[in-house]
């Protein structure tokens, strides 16, 4: 692929006490790639991508957005955040507003956008996720795949350049964990760069540019899902997806 | 022994007069302290050292001394130290808001604190600064949360208030005290003392109830 590289993570480290996190991640996510981090619980996947935008602080190495290393002040870091959507495992929608206001604060208080143009933004991306109808509606009243697709609108109002997905699906019951997996296919559909730790084997296979697999701390090899489902070269990549029950 | 309940209906303006000081008190305090005990509470969870322990500091004397020595205090040593000579209402509202923003502290501390993590990490993945993450999506669910304790607070306050008759406030207590000294109508007074308190406190403590209900278990 020769498209410009949007991330670019040099020898990625970090550490919680003495658990080695990340022990030297370098990788590179090109603009319009759909990269699936995968492998085992504690790997590293989810710590990278909370790396990437700041919620965690590196302890070596570089992440670069667009060729610009990542600020280590918190107000630089902000600029930076508003470009990157991030959603989460357990949601995270704001309890105490309504769907669409969820999805307006983000451009409001930090875009500063008028109510009235973030709202036609915010009415528009529910439109998009298939829930124009529970704009009004608390997040308390909607169900686990409904809210996920709340929180992608919430990211996406922010137009930003990458979406970062951690364990999107983890926390859904099976029967709503496609209708999320849809919405974040179209979006790569659309040319969304996007980066995902997921445990979505078929997801990975099926979406996927590039799959990416972890083990403590370290990549353990990377390649386009037919090599790393069908014949990966690595035993323990066939391994973790054995664990899985993935007969390749 | 004789009652003269008359005594009562012939003192009702200046009851009145007191209940409307009493409430009048319990309103102000808590003007001051809600705001008071939120910057103490974002204080106290501050990154920085001197900031948190000042508020710290501020918490544990005023709430641990008792209001009637504080209220004392205030109306004896304050102008001393300062040099300025408050009204006794000035000086009892200063004494309760201490007491009070003390109590509220704690109260919204433990309220920021229960908010789970992952709601400003998402708030701050929007590209929001500390602030507004803390004033548009912490805090808010913070004071809903508490809202049940504040509510107890306030039915503590509004009896509190008595307190400040030592100095001269002319309060519900105060008042009530000093038409017994007047009339010597002790039984009679005292008890029309304790039926009033109780009277506008039992809506108040059953209003309480139903926020306790309402908003005591969310998510």
């Amino acid at each position: 692929m020769n498209a410009t590289v949007v991330l670019d993570y040099r020898d990625v480290r970090k550490n919680f006490g003495s658990f080695v996190a990340l022990d030297g991640v370098s990788t590179r996510v090109h603009k319009g790639e759909v990269v699936c981090l995968i492998g085992p619980s504690g790997s590293g996947k989810s710590t990278l991508l909370r790396c990437t935008n700041g919620l965690e602080k590196l302890d070596g190495g570089t992440i670069s957005l667009d060729g610009i290393a990542l600020p280590d002040n918190e107000t630089g870091m902000r600029d930076v955040r508003r470009r990157m959507g991030m959603v989460f495992q357990s949601f995270e929608l704001f309890p105490h507003r309504t769907v669409i206001a969820n999805v307006m604060m983000g451009p409001i208080t930090v875009l500063r956008l008028s109510r009235h143009d973030a709202r036609q933004r915010a009415e528009a991306l529910l439109e998009k996720v298939g829930l124009s109808e529970k704009a009004e509606s608390h997040p308390a009243s909607l169900s686990g795949g409904q809210q996920q697709r709340v929180a992608i609108a919430r990211a996406l109002a922010m137009q930003p350049e990458v979406m970062l997905f951690d364990e999107p699906t983890s926390a859904l019951d099976p029967e709503t964990v496609g209708e999320v997996l849809n919405v974040m296919k179209r979006l790569a559909d659309e040319g969304m760069t996007m980066v995902v730790v997921t445990h979505e084997m078929s997801f990975a296979r099926r979406v996927a540019n590039r799959v990416v697999v972890f083990e403590r701390g370290a990549i353990v090899e990377e390649g386009p899902p037919s090599q790393i489902f069908d014949a990966p070269t690595v035993a323990r990549t066939r391994d973790f997806l054995g664990h899985l029950g993935w007969h390749g | 022994m004789t009652f003269d309940w008359g005594i009562i209906w012939h003192y009702r303006a200046a009851l009145a007069d007191g209940v409307a000081m009493t409430v009048l008190l319990a309103v102000a305090t808590m003007l001051i302290a809600i705001p008071g005990g939120i910057v103490l509470a974002l204080m106290r969870l501050s990154p920085l050292r001197p900031v948190s322990a000042a508020s710290a500091c501020f918490v544990e004397f005023f709430r641990n001394i008792p209001l009637i020595l504080l209220v004392y205090w205030a109306y004896y040593v304050m102008p001393v130290a300062i040099g300025i000579e408050f009204s006794a209402f000035t000086t009892g509202l200063a004494a309760l808001s201490l007491n009070v923003s003390a109590y509220n502290a704690e109260t919204f501390r433990a309220g920021i604190v229960s908010i789970r993590r992952g709601q400003g990490e998402a708030a701050l993945a929007l590209g929001m600064s500390q602030w507004q993450v803390m004033r548009q999506v912490v805090l808010p669910q913070a004071v809903r949360r508490v809202l049940p304790v504040l509510a107890s607070t306030w039915v503590s306050l509004f009896k509190d208030t008595s307190l400040v008759s030592v100095i001269g406030v002319s309060e519900l207590a105060y008042v009530s005290l000093q038409i017994r000294s007047q009339t010597f109508r002790i039984l009679e007074m005292l008890t029309a003392m304790a039926a009033i308190y109780w009277l506008l406190g039992y809506p108040q403590a059953k209003l309480v109830d139903w926020i306790h209900r309402r908003y005591g278990v969310s998510e």
